[in-house]
């Protein structure tokens, strides 16, 4: 169906009125239309926003709560903590002063441990997530729209990337980053360490993107409209970013949403491994390597960190279906 | 002796998060007052009774050893730890699990051997008896047993006894005591002697036949006989030596002979067919297997032998303690109780102050003084884990021991901040920046979280340095190192003073002991008077006055925590015990019950 053509006058205006159904609509709109029909979609992305919204006001829940993540106050009040370091309240000494209860030996906030562990590793994995995307897009189309030997080499770069034990490397790497670049009397800054995990996640986590829009560009490289395109002498830049990224905007942000998560988990285990984020830097996954010692005499402490963590992949890996049932319906079950 | 540091990391699957009661157990027992003082829940540790040393006589070093009450031969025993030893060599051994390890396969002229508990006997173990001192003990004589075979079964001599002194001269020999090479010698001996590999034998050491070996001395040494009982003098024969290759593959004169060994991973042993117990009075060697596991965790370890299931029943740890996450329920627990061993360290432990760097004693007394101990011990696992000493000198080994508190830490364990800070406003510097070591553990990362916020409430910023566990006292060891305070631990060579403070304030040299770098004329002048007195009460009352008096005049370090092992073994497992004075699970004794 086509819209009448608009007749120069203001006559007009009320048939247009009545007809906003079928006003043209960009991809991006009927996608956004479809998402707001869609339950589970719409509780995930209000999950997702609230840890994006609790990760970027950390500080400001620290200054409305009135606990410092970095003070130790179950050594600093006795009566806190008992001899073994345990917390003396049940629930892991959570009251109205502690939420969340006291990290058993040291006696930080529980609740503010959190708080900021979330900020560190959404920080850590929102970067890695993007660094990933933009390097795989490039690779990807480039290996995809060239072809030849290019598309021969980053495929085998690919094939390699894929295969490497990325765990196992980044275990054995990150001593060595520390000892070529922090010079013996200085501390380990926080920054090399979050600048070497976003690097090495990023390196080991751009071949699978890639790999996707490899194949999409190839088969739509040969496409009526690309070859039109190329027909009309358009360049490669124009055939690139006006001919074949728009179509490929829903895989590239399919992916993107998966990815955070994955990544997420990714530092969560690392900091588990002994490799993240090291004391006193609060870190989620570091949360879970104390929880997993102290379980036994102090479960809160596991539980707090773990129900966040599977709360959140859980709602992000929903908001990621429902984006691409949205951009791509046909696929819905 | 070096004492290896210990950590609790556990990797453990999060399973847990099946339980998600949301009603968990407080845990009780908290200090009711605020009065600095141990809390009521953690356990009274029973008194420390020090071990007595006598010297046995000839009849004593006579076997077999005194059987442990219910004593079963056969079976298999288990040993796991952490680490697997980094030397099997005897001449490179001086860390005390591996010294443990090589009662099991390597012989020393002289031993201890356990009469009672906490009672022990010097005896001779390759030697008919502890030696015949003549010269004013510049000579010692030493007659070999016997029947002492080596694991092909051909006779060990006097010449093996002395190939192996020899060989510790050698430069691939890089760790191990130095005493008695420095006695034969000259206090440099490695320039003074490079080994017998060339053919170049070394003069005072003499074998005037294959059952004779007389040692000489350049000085009197009342207490040699003490020095050859350490695992670093044990014996290596002249035939079959390979040098380097040795380490890997070390030929038993014990009751057992490594059958299988997987570098980091186990440790399979059998049964030495050539060892006679008739002429050995301290190895019991009552299983007929041994398998030792490496590469578990403290806290692993722990798990599994407090479920006491399958071989874990006949299984023991040489070194691994119950960790602080795992204190509260192992301690809490009663039927536990018959399976858990306890003693504190005989060990000092100190956090050395790098005198080249932190050259104002005012900053250093300041740090003493902000030094947070209670908060350190309760991140160990309270008073159940560490005691708080506040001497260079151990309490538990020193005899005639007289405790003072300089920088008040029995009233304020926690720290006294304001202290702290009025001594850093008379010092040069107000606001110091420290350079912290520290062996990246799970336990002393969290420790050095407790450091940093203390001392940085006094003012002072703490640079944390992480280094890895493997290489830590290399790095330490270094002269030039770039740090200014790490923690270390040494303990007595042998049940004297002479071992400690010439030691730990004694040479400067690239992995010597003195990690704090103090050098003093005056002090070292009186140290050699010391040790040269002849009445031992006498000694041990100016050891203890030296003590205090370095401390007040040097500060040379932070005393450290003593920390106090709680270890289990299996059910099945009888015979077991913390020997006292290296403090590690001794294999003599062991055996398995039926």
């Amino acid at each position: 169906m086509t819209i009448p053509a608009p007749v120069a006058s203001t006559s007009v205006e009320p048939l247009a009125a009545k007809t906003p159904e079928t006003v043209g609509r960009s991809p991006g709109q009927l996608m956004w239309l479809r998402f707001r029909r869609d339950p589970t979609g719409i509780v995930s992305a209000g999950v997702v926003i609230f840890f994006f919204l609790v990760a970027m006001l950390a500080p400001v829940i620290s200054w409305l709560y009135g606990r410092d993540p970095y003070i130790l106050y179950g050594q600093d009040t006795p009566g806190l903590l008992n001899d073994f370091g345990y917390p003396v309240l049940p629930n892991g000494g959570m009251s109205s002063d502690f939420w969340f209860g006291i990290e058993p030996g040291l006696g930080r906030d529980v609740f503010m441990q959190l708080v900021y562990g979330i900020r560190t590793s959404l920080l850590i994995a929102m970067a890695a997530t993007l660094l990933i995307s933009m390097i795989g897009i490039v690779m990807g189309i480039v290996a995809g729209y060239i072809g030849g030997k290019t598309d021969y080499f980053i495929g085998r770069l690919i094939d390699i990337v894929l295969s490497f034990p990325s765990t196992l490397f980044i275990i054995a790497f990150m001593p060595v980053v520390e000892n070529l670049f922090v010079d013996p009397s200085e501390e380990t800054p926080v920054w090399l360490r979050a600048v070497t995990l976003v690097t090495l996640l990023t390196a080991f986590g751009w071949a699978g993107i890639a790999r996707l829009l490899r194949g999409q560009v190839l088969s739509m490289r040969e496409r009526e409209f690309v070859e039109a395109a190329k027909v009309t002498g358009a360049s490669p830049a124009r055939i690139i970013f006006k001919e074949l990224l728009p179509n490929l905007w829903t895989p590239i942000l399919i992916q993107s949403t998966l990815l955070l998560p994955a990544m997420v988990t990714a530092e969560a285990a690392l900091s588990f491994l002994g490799v993240g984020m090291i004391e006193p830097i609060p870190d989620w996954g570091r949360m879970f390597l104390r929880g997993t010692e102290v379980y036994q005499n102090d479960i809160t402490y596991l539980i707090f960190p773990g129900a966040a963590l599977l709360i959140f992949v859980i709602a992000f890996n929903l908001l990621g279906d429902s984006v691409r049932d949205a951009f791509d319906p046909k696929l819905k079950r | 002796m070096k004492v290896r540091t210990r950590s609790a990391m556990a990797v453990l699957a999060i399973g847990a998060l099946a339980l998600t009661s949301a009603c968990a157990q407080g845990n009780q027992g908290a200090p009711a007052a605020p009065s600095g003082s141990a809390g009521a829940s953690a356990p009274a540790v029973e008194p420390y009774k020090a071990p007595t040393i006598t010297v046995g006589t000839a009849e004593d070093s006579k076997g077999p050893a005194i059987e442990p009450e219910g004593v079963v031969k056969g079976g298999t025993v288990t040993m796991i730890d952490r680490d697997d030893f980094s030397h099997l060599d005897p001449g490179q051994l001086y860390v005390n699990t591996e010294t443990n390890f090589s009662l099991l396969i390597a012989r020393t002229l002289t031993g201890y051997k356990r009469t009672d508990k906490s009672e022990y006997k010097l005896v001779g173990d390759l030697a008919t008896d502890t030696g015949t001192p003549s010269d004013g003990g510049k000579t010692w004589t030493f007659t070999l047993k016997d029947g002492v075979k080596w694991e092909d079964g051909t006779p060990i001599t006097s010449e093996d006894v002395k190939w192996s002194m020899e060989r510790t001269f050698a430069s691939f020999i890089t760790q191990g005591p130095t005493y008695i090479q420095q006695w034969l010698t000259d206090v440099d001996h490695k320039k003074a002697y490079q080994g017998p590999y060339d053919g170049k034998r070394l003069d005072s050491i003499e074998t005037p036949d294959d059952k004779t070996i007389v040692y000489k001395f350049k000085t009197p040494h009342a207490d040699a006989n003490y020095a050859f009982a350490m695992g670093g003098y044990g014996i290596v024969p002249k035939a079959k030596d390979t040098k380097e290759k040795y380490d890997k593959a070390p030929v038993s004169s014990g009751p057992y002979i490594i059958k299988n060994h997987v570098v980091d991973k186990s440790i399979d042993l059998e049964r030495n067919p050539n060892w006679d117990a008739a002429t050995d009075p301290i190895r019991g060697a009552y299983p007929d297997k041994w398998r030792l596991e490496f590469g578990q965790e403290p806290l692993q370890i722990t798990d599994r032998l407090m479920a006491d299931t399958g071989p874990d029943q006949t299984a023991f740890t040489f070194y691994a303690t119950v960790p602080p996450e795992r204190l509260q329920q192992v301690l809490g627990d009663p039927a536990l109780a018959p399976r858990l061993m306890k003693s504190p360290s005989p060990y000092g432990n100190y956090y050395y102050f790098n005198l080249d760097r932190m050259k104002d004693q005012k900053v250093r007394q300041a740090i003493n003084y902000a030094w947070p101990s209670k908060q350190i011990q309760q991140t160990m696992g309270g008073p159940a884990a560490a005691a708080l000493p506040t001497t260079i000198l151990n309490e538990n080994t020193t005899v005639g021991y007289q405790p003072y508190d300089l920088f008040g830490k029995t009233t304020k364990p926690e720290g006294d901040i304001e202290k702290a800070k009025a001594l850093l406003a008379e010092s040069g510097n107000p606001t110091p920046t420290i350079v912290y070591a520290y062996n990246q553990t799970p336990v002393q990362e969290q420790i050095t979280v407790v450091i940093k916020s203390a001392l940085e409430k006094a003012g002072i910023k703490v640079v944390a340095k992480p280094l890895d566990r493997k290489t830590y006292y290399d790095s330490i060891g270094l002269v030039k190192n770039e740090f200014d305070l790490y923690w270390g631990g040494w303990g007595a060579d042998w049940p004297s003073g002479s071992t400690v403070m010439p030691v730990i304030f004694g040479p400067i040299a690239d992995g010597a002991p003195n990690y704090s770098h103090l050098k003093d004329e005056a002090l070292t002048k009186k140290m050699n008077e010391i040790i040269a007195m002849t009445d031992i009460d006498a000694q041990n009352a100016a050891w203890m006055a030296l003590d205090k008096e370095i401390q007040e005049t040097i500060t040379p370090a932070v005393i450290a925590e003593n920390r106090i092992a709680n270890t289990l073994h299996g059910s099945k497992i009888g015979g077991a015990e913390i020997d006292p004075q290296s403090w590690v699970v001794q294999p003599n004794r062991i055996f398995v019950k039926q």
